[in-house]
Order: C-alpha cells, then structure tokens, then sequence
C-alpha cells in the first residue's frame, strides 16, 4: 500500500521549475491537444517521439526513474500484448512464421504494422497523461476543469475523494498488516475472510469520516456547496503557449501523417 | 490444432500473463481509435449528468450527503486497489468494487463516483486513460453498477439474505464488466476480421483470473454488507439499503 500511495501522490508536482509554475489551464489544454495528436495518429512516429519526449522531460523535471518505470509497466505490457494480438489475429500476408512445439505461429505483415501503430498510441498516451500528473497537482487539475466548464458537484466530489484516498489507505494498511501477524492470510479462505473484513472497517471509517469532515466543514460554513476556488484570468503568456502547443501538434500531425 | 486454435490459445496465455500488471479491467490510453472512443464518451455523459442530478437532488436536502459520497467513493476507490490472490493464475488482481458501491450509494451516484476514481487511475496510475475514459466508465461505472444494483434488489425482493444478494451482486457485476471490456475491445480492435472471434479470444482471455476474482469479488461484497449488519446495522437503514425493521429503528 505504500507503494500505491507513493504513486499516486503529487509529490514530484509540488516541486518548483518551469512545467510546476505553469498554469494548469495551460498544461490540461496542451495535454488534451497531445493526446488528440496520439489517438489520430496513423504512423508509430508521432506517438513514440511524444512518449519519449514525455518521459525525458519528467525526468528532467525531477521524477524519478523508478518511479516512471512504474508507472509505464502496465502500459508497455499492454503495448506487447496489442503488438501479439494485431499480429497474430489479423492480416495475410506472412511476416514471419515459426513452429514451436508442432504449432505453427504465423505473425501477418499487416497485422503487425497495425500492432506497432497501436502500441505505440498506448505508450504516447500514457506519457502525455504521466507527465500532466507529474508536473501538476490533483486540486490543481481539478481547479482547471472546474474553470473550463465541468460540473461544480463532480469537482466537489473529485477533491473529497482525492483527499481521503490517503487517510483510507493508511487505515487499510494497517489493518491488513495487523490481520497478516494474526495469519489471516494463511490461506485463500482465510484471506477471503479477512479481506471482507478489511472492506467492512474501510466502509464503516469512511462513514465516520464523513460525519466527521461534514462536522468540521459545517463550523466554517459549508451549506452544501464546497468552494472549489478562483484561478486567475489567462495571461497573454498563457494564451500564447496553449496556441503554440496546439499548432505545433497540428504540424507535427500533418508532417508525420504525410506520407501515410 | 489448426492456425486459429493455436493462436488463440497462444493469445490467451499471453492476455493473462500481461493482463495481471495491466490492470486489465481498464482499456489503457491511446486503444480506441477517435470514433469508438468518442461514441462511449457520448453514451457515457447522460449517465454521469444523472448521477450528478441524484447529487445535487440528495446535497439539497442533506448537506452531509456530499461528504458521505466523497467518501464512500473514496473507501471503493481504496476497495479496488486492494490486491487479490488469483490461486488460477498464480498471481493478485483487483476488485471493481463497482457492484459494491452501488448496493450502498445506488447506481447513479456510483456512476459519477466511478468517473472520478477512473480519472484518478488515469492520471496517478496509468491505468486506464483519458480519451478511453467513456469506455471505462460504461463498463465499470455503468454496467458493473447496474448489474450489481438490480441483482441486489432483485434478489432482496426473492427474499435471498442480505448477504447472499450482495455475493450475487458482487459476483455478476465483476463478470459483466469483464464482458463489457471484452465487447469494447473486440468493436474497436477487430477490423475486417471477424467480431465474434476476437470477442471469444478476449473473452478467454479473462476467464481463467475473472472466474475467480468475480467469485471473490462476491465474498468481499457479501462480507462488508455482514460487518456492517453486524456492526452498525442503522448504516444500512439510513443509506436506504434496507427497511428499518418494524416497531422502530434498529
């Protein structure tokens, strides 16, 4: 679980260099016009250079190499899994072929291509959304949709999640640790029981919790609307980078896409 | 064995090898072409409006509702990352805990409820992604939480214990993620080859870790609302789960 909380904290983002000092609005509209560029890319090209540029400028920024490897192992499983798939359950043309153990395994030329084409996709998808968390703050995040029109109630619900994730989870972990020394997972049943049981105090906790926090919120004043925060209007600064992000993916897309 | 059978086969080893450090319940960033990931988004959005309706309705007339749900979303969202034994695979997955939330806070603010946590894998975890966020949420948000809702109530009103409708519950709604996520790949991902085979290929793929983690995710459901029931029944009562038992609240 400690694992999980360190992964999901917006640590690295509270750091200062360029990318943190960023507005938010900016960094959210340059994420979306990235990932529009990813998901209607046709060649592996565009896609690759936006996962490697992605990872190196958040390395840059001060993450730390495990701590990208982490976070881009499900994708690159993913992306070995595509590759498979595309390749093995579609296309004709045999790219190559082998026989292990008297199957025979055919890899298309057409199915792999189209392999490549989604795997990549995954791989610069998962860095443009790695590097908007690692360079910005939840509230932070929250705070930008909230000001580009999304719903006050689901950013209210959002920001009170994100909060006490951490809380549940340190509660989680110590109740499994404490049912582990009892041995309460010496075996699938016994862990089948305790996990129920870790689930039910989770549950319970949050419950309390809320009374708790609807308690403390009522003292200052809550009457049902959580203030989710004013940003400050755009400067020409930031007008200018978000208009520079989106014409530079739109001629990135046309060079890239040019010859397919 | 002939092409089919073989690669198959060799898919479905692969799926579930891969599948376990994949978290395989969410389709990942950058899958679904504009087109598909566009039209789960446009399915999606009415739903998680209602939801937001059921919220705003429920806040109005109890402040605490607000926080309740921020926090039971947080305690399912916290459910789901618990990692869990798959003695067929040799390995650990994890719970929806859609079905879960839905018993408790009802299908349409698990909707909403499940937008956010997606977002949050999304953003925080790589599980998942932005522009397949609209697929994610039918299969989870949408299909777990409605299965999981209806199987509850319908086997409450059978008279089953609470208990066994919340196994039932927790159950159904694993599976039918698990074949929502099936469908949504295998639409996207066939091409001009044939549906059904690379829905039955996917599908298989799941089978051996979702057979399980579904059963189990029904021993989880079945044990929270049996701690709670034991605990704080009144919790059951007030979150409208159950009817308070005759002659006064418990």
């Amino acid at each position: 679980m400690s694992l999980l909380s360190e992964l999901f904290s917006d640590l690295f983002a509270s750091r200062d260099n360029v990318m943190t000092r960023l507005d938010p609005r900016v960094k959210v509209v340059a994420a979306l016009a990235l990932l529009v560029g990813v998901v209607f890319a046709t060649s592996p090209v565009l896609p690759l250079a936006l996962f490697v540029g992605c990872a190196v400028v958040a390395g840059a920024g001060g993450v730390p190499i495990r701590f990208i490897g982490m976070r881009l192992a499900g994708p690159l499983a993913i992306a070995g899994m595509l590759l498979l798939l595309q390749g093995l359950l579609t296309g004709t043309t045999p790219l190559w072929s082998f026989a292990p153990f008297g199957m025979r395994i055919t890899i298309t030329a057409e199915g792999w291509r189209t392999g490549v084409v989604m795997a990549s996709r995954v791989l610069g998808g998962t860095g443009v959304m790695l590097l908007l968390s690692a360079v910005t703050p939840a509230h932070r995040i929250f705070l930008a949709l909230r000001s580009m029109g999304v719903s006050k109630g689901w950013v209210e619900i959002a920001m009170l999640m994100y909060r006490y994730i951490f809380v549940l989870l340190d509660l989680t972990a110590d109740v499994a640790s404490a049912q582990r020394l009892r041995l309460g997972y010496s075996s699938v049943r016994r862990g089948m029981s305790s996990a129920g049981v870790v689930a039910g105090v989770v549950v319970l906790r949050a419950v309390d919790q809320a009374v708790r926090t609807n308690e403390a919120m009522r003292v200052r004043g809550y009457r049902g609307e959580i203030p989710t925060g004013v940003m400050r209007p755009l400067t020409l600064r930031d007008w200018l980078l978000m208009t520079a992000v989106v014409v530079a993916m739109g001629a990135a897309h046309i060079l890239t896409e040019w010859n397919t | 064995m002939n092409r089919n059978h073989t690669q198959v086969a060799l898919i479905g080893l692969t799926l579930l090898a891969l599948s376990q450090s994949a978290g395989a319940m969410h389709i990942s960033e950058g899958i679904l072409t504009p087109q598909w990931a566009g039209l789960w988004y446009l399915l999606v959005l009415p739903l998680v409006a209602w939801g937001l309706r059921d919220l705003r309705i429920k806040s109005a007339r109890e402040p605490f509702f607000k926080p309740m749900v921020g926090l039971i979303g947080a305690a399912v969202f916290v459910i789901s990352c618990m990692p869990v034994p798959v003695p067929s695979a040799g390995t650990c997955s994890h719970p929806c805990g859609t079905g879960m939330a839905a018993i408790f806070i009802g299908p349409a603010l698990t909707v909403l409820v499940s937008s956010i946590a997606l977002l949050l894998q999304a953003l925080f975890l790589s599980h998942g992604g932005l522009t397949t966020l609209g697929a994610n949420v039918m299969s989870m948000g949408v299909v777990g939480a409605l299965v999981g809702y209806g199987t509850f109530r319908f086997g409450r009103r059978l008279g089953l214990a609470g208990w066994l409708a919340a196994f039932m519950a927790g159950v159904l709604s694993d599976w039918a993620t698990y074949a929502t996520t099936a469908f949504e790949l295998a639409s996207a991902l066939h091409g001009d080859e044939s549906f059904w085979r690379l829905f039955g290929g996917i599908g298989l793929s799941f089978l051996p870790t979702q057979l399980p983690l579904g059963i189990f995710e029904g021993v989880m459901a079945a044990g929270v609302y049996q701690f709670i029931a034991a605990r704080r029944p009144s919790l059951l009562v007030c979150l409208g789960v159950e009817r308070a038992a005759k002659g006064g609240a418990e």
